[in-house]
């Protein structure tokens, strides 16, 4: 029983985190955004796959990993900017706000993934791994690599708990979420909170994209798959709740891991999603509440 | 019976009174016959296909246009009931009537379960179930060995619908044709005689001022349930014949890609307006298939259309018809 434990179920628990924590940084991005804005950015699955690519053409230029691991955030969320600016912004007076974003933001995913196929085609490319070498966690042999994923994860959600909670910059981003209109009378320049929510959030996702390139690969619909799942931890965890999406990316993670023990593993997809539905069911709002409610 | 009178007797029933709309559908159903006698047969299976992804579009408008409900699963109906009829037709009955009470039975057990926990979601949380549920349907569907997984079934074979008298072949492409615009024309004269009625007025109510509804004595409830019930029926409708003028079914059929599609089509077309998703149905599926001819890039097509709608005409081409300011 106890190898059993350390030897098979272990691994698939230390694969899970990993996994989690990037799905973790996607989910992020969705939930300030969708918290701030009522908007679903369907196109988050693209931001992310333009980070993918950012990397590999960056990676390909000779940049080295590290500097595409600083660089391609700013790239996301330029891009996540330009999406606010031109796209969403215009729409956002109109009272079905929630519904045509949603369809403006489909669109837009749609125009990006062929455009990315037309620019690199259909092949799935790899990124090296900027560290090689296998450590030992409690006994675990993991990629040294699959660590910096770890520890950089946690730092990018640590920092943006420090900011939403923690500063000025945070509190106004709350209140915005709480009263937009009441934000703007004290003099908060709302437009630039929305701008600077959608850099951030795609911000995130393109650091997922760099970090998750080596383990996974870069292809067209990479966001696509990703932002499926990013959905059932956004709902799970409750649309608009920081902390909601970071403990349901973790929890939806496991599911999946540990299921794909006893199951095969587009079954223990096929659960998570399963998972998702009882949420919704129980409990339509998710499992945390929206940030900026009291 | 002269094509003219049909038409005029059709329209008549279901969009008297709306001005332009007047006349605007008997003329799209007088092309609508006529469009066999001009077009060769790569065309009218086209129109064919139009027509039944055009009634997912009018399943979506129901929901999104009536009831202000968005639904991105929509697909999942028509999935359904295309691998139901796939079913059926390999290995329990060639009688096109069962079948179709089989389908629409089924379809109807499925949408009242799922309709009962959806409808209690708002807003956006109602889209995301919608397109949660569809998601796993593929999903299980895809991995499900006895339903052919990802190949899906095949060798479906064509039955002959039973008429009093007559026996209507579907083999024949304009036969089926007719059959199919006419089965599409009745869905949409009765779901335009349904929502006419006080129901469409309480749902439109509804839309509106959700939260002032029960003051007034309705329960919001029972009428979104219904129209959830009428809007996967109708998806079903495509479904039925869709097997048949394919041959094949697959579990791309309850994707999100027909589900968007869908979404696209009742957008180009008009919210709202019923008349609309079908026209904007077959104006996508036209373009789509030439498009394709050229380039591969249809999608991308598809996206820039949908931004272009999104962005500058949200009521769709038939919205600019409407009088007033759009809304």
């Amino acid at each position: 029983m106890l190898p059993y434990l350390h030897f098979v179920l272990l691994p698939q628990v230390i694969d899970g985190l990993i996994i989690g924590v990037a799905l973790a940084l996607v989910a992020l991005g969705l939930t300030m955004i969708f918290g701030l804005l009522d908007v679903i950015n369907l196109a988050h699955g693209e931001i992310y796959m333009i980070g993918g690519y950012a990397a590999l053409t960056l990676i390909g230029w000779g940049g080295g990993y590290w500097s595409a691991i600083l660089l391609v955030p700013a790239i996301a969320g330029l891009a996540g900017w330009a999406l606010e600016e031109l796209g969403v912004r215009p729409l956002l007076p109109r009272p079905d706000r929630a519904v045509v974003t949603l369809l403006l933001t489909f669109g837009v995913s749609l125009v990006l993934r062929d455009l990315a196929q037309v620019i690199f085609g259909t092949e799935t490319y790899s990124i090296a791994a900027p560290v090689s070498g296998v450590t030992f966690l409690a006994g675990v042999p993991v990629p040294l690599y699959r660590l910096v994923v770890l520890g950089v994860g946690v730092a990018a959600i640590l920092v943006t708990w420090w900011i939403v909670y923690r500063t000025r910059i945070g509190a106004v981003l709350r209140a915005t979420a709480a009263d937009p209109d009441m934000t703007a009378s004290f003099g908060i320049p709302i437009r630039l909170v929305y701008g600077a929510t959608f850099f951030y959030g795609c911000a995130l996702a393109g650091l997922a994209a760099v970090l998750l390139g080596p383990i996974y690969a870069v292809f067209p619909t990479m966001g696509h798959d990703f932002l499926v799942l990013a959905f059932a931890v956004v709902i799970v965890g409750g649309m608009g709740s920081i902390l909601g999406a970071v403990v349901a990316a973790l929890l939806l993670a496991q599911v999946h891991a540990i299921a794909s023990l006893w199951i095969p593993p587009v079954w223990a997809e096929t659960l998570v999603y399963g998972v998702m539905l009882l949420v919704l069911v129980v409990r339509p709002a998710g499992l945390f509440r929206r940030m900026g409610e009291a | 019976m002269q094509a003219g009178a049909l038409a005029q007797k059709l329209g008549g029933l279901g969009v008297a009174r709306r001005g332009l709309r007047g006349w605007i559908v008997p003329l799209l159903f007088g092309l609508a016959l006529a469009f066999p006698w001009v077009a060769g047969d790569f065309y009218v299976r086209l129109a064919i296909e139009a027509f039944l992804l055009g009634a997912i579009a009018l399943s979506v408008d129901i929901l999104l246009g009536c009831a202000g409900l968005l639904s991105l699963g929509q697909a999942m109906y028509f999935g359904l009931s295309a691998y139901l009829t796939a079913l059926c037709y390999l290995h329990v009955t060639q009688s096109f009537w069962l079948v179709a009470a089989i389908v629409g039975a089924a379809v109807a057990l499925v949408a009242a379960l799922l309709g009962a926990v959806a409808i209690r979601a708002k807003g956006v949380y109602f889209a995301l179930i919608t397109f949660g549920v569809a998601e796993i349907a593929g999903k299980v569907v895809h991995n499900t060995r006895a339903l052919g997984g990802s190949d899906g079934l095949i060798g479906i074979p064509v039955p002959s619908i039973g008429l009093p008298g007559i026996e209507v072949a579907l083999r024949n492409d304009r036969v089926f044709y007719y059959v199919v615009l006419v089965t599409v024309a009745l869905v949409f004269l009765g779901v335009s005689r349904i929502l006419a009625t006080p129901f469409g007025s309480v749902l439109s109510a509804i839309r509106d001022n959700a939260s002032r509804v029960p003051y007034l004595g309705y329960n919001p409830f029972w009428y979104k349930f219904l129209a959830y019930l009428l809007a996967a029926e109708v998806a079903a409708v495509g479904g039925l014949f869709y097997p048949l003028l394919r041959g094949f079914v697959g579990p791309d059929l309850f994707g999100f890609e027909i589900s968007t599609q869908s979404v696209v089509m009742a957008l180009v077309g008009g919210v709202g307006t019923l008349i609309g998703p079908l026209v904007g149905g077959v104006m996508i599926t036209f373009l789509q298939s030439v498009l394709g001819s050229f380039t591969e890039r249809h999608l991308f097509v598809l996206g820039v259309i949908f931004i272009l709608f999104v962005r500058f005409l949200p009521g769709g081409l038939f919205g600019l018809l409407r009088r007033g300011p759009p809304k």
